[in-house]
């Protein structure tokens, strides 16, 4: 069964969308409920007051007909003493003006006869106080009519008056005894019915009105307009024939609490909303800002792993707290391993420790030159390799001074690459002083060939003549001459050659050989140190200055050490040791060259010294040659001999000049 | 005519000093050069003899002198000097029609026999140029009727089919036949094939 890899596991998952639109449901229907409860209070509180309404309205009601009761009540007790033809006494006196109270609304009282005659009237009345159609209409004929026919009190239309009053009349049959006495009637005024008969209580909370059959209001108990709409309207009877009575209440009762509850709760949510929506905000923010965190940490983490440079950081005491990947890949430790390392440090190389514990301290004391230092480091393997390092104070973000910073390079490649290009250019220089020698030995070789030509063909010509035996004495001479001229010439040939080459002479000085032979080793030890050759300098007190050309005698002595070198390239590494030593013998000092190489075969040691003889690949056979040149010119000798331990020892004797 | 001469072209006056006493003592006449240049300006188509010619000289090489003779139609043999390492450039020479070239330091008296050889040569071609040049005098000589019967000679018909040929009588052939033999100076027909049949070139 294949085995499937596990998705690696994400850091927590982005919320899902409804996440967020949870916590608005939940405000949502806390607000919806609250608004439901709240409209549900308030049409329970407008039930309420239309409740109340009704009931006042019907109390109101009831009190008007509870009125015109009394009123009718009071009108039959008067009706037959008014319509007796006899005085009123003093009891009808005062029934008649308790009628006419003004709390009764009746404004007047009538008493007609059978026939519907005013009889009397009390006050007494004109007819000036009607105004419009119903003048000649009073008291209503229709009302006297239909009262005596039912015998019940029978109410009249309204009718306008002046000063626009509204008055209707209530037609109160008499009978006696199953006779028609008369008819008395009241006449109402309807303003001051609803001046008088609606309490100041109902007055204060409702406007009380009447309105005719056209809708138009006729009479009010008060001039203002409510604001409210809540109003009630029955049908005002009686008196009846369309009037209407309107009831308005002033204004509806402000309930404050759940208003008060309703506006905080609405501020309540908002802010929940607010607060929720900015910490959503925030959250976004911050998750942003962790996201463009990590992003910037990747790539830094990607810089920093892919830089082929070595990073590496120190606190003040030289203790590793930070490597990067290829510091640890050309070092070979790992960072587990580096970080927290004191020096001395595992990668130093040890036979170079000594210079790299040096660049170390002058690293921790600040001393460290901007353009880097160059040590020799070891690899975990053994391998070494040479490293440039730049080192720069490291800076906290409060600008404290916390550690060191370095930057390793590896720059083996580089100076092998350097090594490699002044190996060819000293190739390149080689050959060219081939091809110039080469070239001058080809001149000197036509130069020298003209005059031996010349005197060959002069010495065959004269064997010719003598071969036939008929040459003249003077001819001959002739020839000899001009043989001799050509000799002359091929002399004068070299002469000219040798004197070039003399050209160099030396400059003698008082030089102090060991000096030279010091300074040559420093010349060579590079190379030295790159073909793992030990050189060991043994070298004498006291030597006597010599007089000497200082360049040529190194000159020797490089030559004779590189010489040794080359001698020892396939001994092994361990025993590759050249000693040089210099010592005063019989007058002369003697420098001494011993190598541990594989020594010098009688055939090659015949022709050691000649000129364009070498053993070398690379070599040009002048070297031997030139030295022992030198040390002619300077009446020394070079010679060389068998090493006993193997190899072969070259001495170099330069005689002591005579105080 | 002028007489057959060893040219000596060098620029070292030693050596051309020593040369001219060799070639006289070998009895070889010759005449001696200090330059290239000055050779080339005094040549002329009808010398004869040899040239010894130094490859190494301070202006105008050997080569280039060789060159130059060849553009202007010489005909006398080049002997090359050549000096060390100049070998590959004499061989060079050489296939361009040089006569010779020998290496410094030469053996003299080799030297002075490839010339005599040289000479020999140059003397032989002169001959048959020259003999040459006589044939087509005599030819230049003939009638065209003489011509004509010398080419049917040559074709090795009779004279009666020449006659017959020709349209013309024995006797006539014959005359004409004697005529060319008279003027080529040949004696029979044979000789006359072997005169004409020498290489023109």
């Amino acid at each position: 069964m294949p085995h499937t890899a596990l998705p690696p596991a994400s850091s927590t998952p982005p919320p899902p969308s409804w996440y967020w639109s949870l916590p608005y449901a939940a405000v949502a229907l806390f607000i919806a409920a609250m608004a439901a409860l709240l409209w549900l209070i308030h049409r329970e509180d407008a039930e309420e007051q239309r409740a109340t309404l009704i009931t006042d309205v019907l109390w109101m009601e009831q009190n008007f007909s509870f009125q015109f009761e009394r009123n009718n009540a009071l009108l039959v007790q008067l009706g037959p003493e008014l319509l007796a033809d006899s005085p009123a006494g003093t009891t009808t006196e005062a029934r008649l003006k308790r009628a006419l109270d003004p709390e009764s609304g009746i404004v007047r009282v009538l008493w007609l006869d059978p026939d519907g005659k005013v009889k009397g009237a009390a006050p007494p009345f004109t007819n000036h106080e009607m105004v419009g159609e119903t003048t000649g209409t009073f008291p209503s004929a229709a009302a006297f009519r239909l009262a005596r026919s039912l015998g019940r009190p029978v109410y009249s239309e309204s009718y306008a008056v002046l000063e626009n009053q509204t008055q209707f009349e209530v037609h109160q049959p008499i009978f006696e005894g199953g006779r028609h006495l008369g008819t008395v009637v009241g006449v109402y005024s309807l303003n001051a019915l609803l001046a008088r008969q609606v309490p100041w209580w109902f007055s204060e909370r409702y406007r009380v009105s009447v309105t005719n059959n056209l809708g138009v209001e006729i009479a009010a108990k008060s001039k203002v307009s409510p604001l409210a709409t809540l109003a009630y309207e029955i049908p005002f009877e009686p008196p009846g024939h369309g009037l209407n009575l309107v009831i308005t209440a002033y204004k509806s009762e402000v309930r404050w609490i759940p208003l008060l509850l309703m506006g905080s709760l609405g501020v309540l949510a908002a802010a929940i909303v607010w607060s929720l929506w900015q910490l959503r905000r925030h959250m976004q923010r911050r998750q942003a800002a962790e996201q463009a965190l990590s992003g910037e940490h990747a790539f830094r983490k990607a810089m920093e792993d892919s830089l082929k440079t070595g990073m590496r950081a120190r606190d003040l005491n030289g203790r590793i707290t930070y490597v990067n990947p290829a510091f640890c890949r050309m070092v070979g430790w790992s960072a587990e391993e580096l970080v927290g390392m004191q020096p001395p440090m595992p990668y130093w190389a040890p036979e170079a420790i000594e210079h790299t514990s040096g660049v170390h301290q002058q690293i921790l004391g600040g001393n460290a030159p901007a353009q880097g230092l160059e040590v020799r480091l070891m690899r975990k393997s053994g391998e070494r390799f040479d490293a440039l390092l730049i080192e720069a104070p490291l800076i906290d973000d409060q600008g404290r001074h916390i550690g060191w910073m370095g930057s390793v390079v590896d720059v083996t490649e580089q100076k092998r690459a350097q090594e490699l290009a002044r190996q060819q250019q000293e190739r390149l220089q080689a050959t060219a002083r081939l091809v110039t020698m080469g070239e001058m030995a080809s001149t000197l070789a036509h130069e020298l060939n003209q005059p031996l030509a010349a005197i060959s063909s002069y010495n065959t010509g004269c064997l010719n003549m003598l071969e036939h035996g008929s040459i003249a004495p003077d001819e001959l001479t002739g020839v000899l001459q001009k043989i001799g001229k050509q000799a002359q010439r091929a002399a004068q040939i070299i002469r000219r050659v040798h004197a070039f080459v003399r050209r160099s002479e030396p400059k003698f000085e008082t030089v102090d050989l060991n000096g030279v032979i010091r300074e040559a080793v420093g010349l060579v030890e590079p190379d030295a140190a790159r073909r793992s050759v030990g050189i060991d300098v043994d070298l004498a007190d006291g030597l006597p200055p010599v007089l000497a050309d200082p360049v040529m005698i190194e000159q020797v002595a490089i030559n004779l050490i590189r010489n040794g070198m080359d001698a020892m390239a396939d001994t092994p590494r361990r025993e590759r040791r050249l000693h040089l030593a210099t010592r005063a013998e019989d007058g002369m000092l003697v420098f001494s060259v011993t190598d541990r190489g594989r020594g010098i075969d009688p055939e090659v040691a015949e022709k050691l010294f000649a000129p364009f003889f070498t053993t070398k690949e690379e070599g040009m056979g002048m070297g031997l040659n030139i030295c022992r040149s030198i040390a002619e010119l300077h009446r020394g000798r070079l010679s060389f001999e068998p090493n006993p331990d193997g190899g072969t020892i070259f001495r170099f004797t330069l005689p002591v000049p005579h105080p | 005519m002028s007489q057959a001469l060893a040219h000596i072209v060098d620029d070292d006056e030693a050596i051309r000093d020593a040369l001219t006493w060799l070639f006289r003592t070998r009895q070889v006449a010759c005449r001696a050069w200090e330059s290239a240049e000055a050779f080339l300006e005094a040549w002329q188509p009808d010398w004869r003899g040899c040239i010894v010619l130094d490859i190494r000289m301070r202006e105008m090489s050997g080569l280039e002198c060789f060159e130059a003779l060849r553009e202007q139609g010489n005909s006398l043999p080049v002997i090359f000097l050549t000096g060390h390492g100049d070998v590959p450039m004499a061989v060079g020479a050489l296939k361009k029609g040089a006569f010779d070239f020998l290496e410094k330091p030469v053996d003299d008296n080799a030297l002075v026999d490839r010339v005599i050889r040289a000479l020999a040569a140059d003397a032989r071609r002169q001959a048959s140029e020259a003999s040459q040049a006589t044939v087509a005098t005599r030819i230049s000589q003939l009638t065209p009727r003489e011509h004509e019967v010398m080419r049917l000679v040559l074709a090795g018909k009779f004279n009666k089919v020449i006659a017959d040929e020709l349209n013309i009588s024995m006797r006539t052939v014959e005359v004409h036949r004697s005529r060319v033999f008279e003027k080529m100076g040949v004696r029979s027909a044979v000789e006359l094939a072997q005169l004409l049949a020498q290489p023109r070139d």
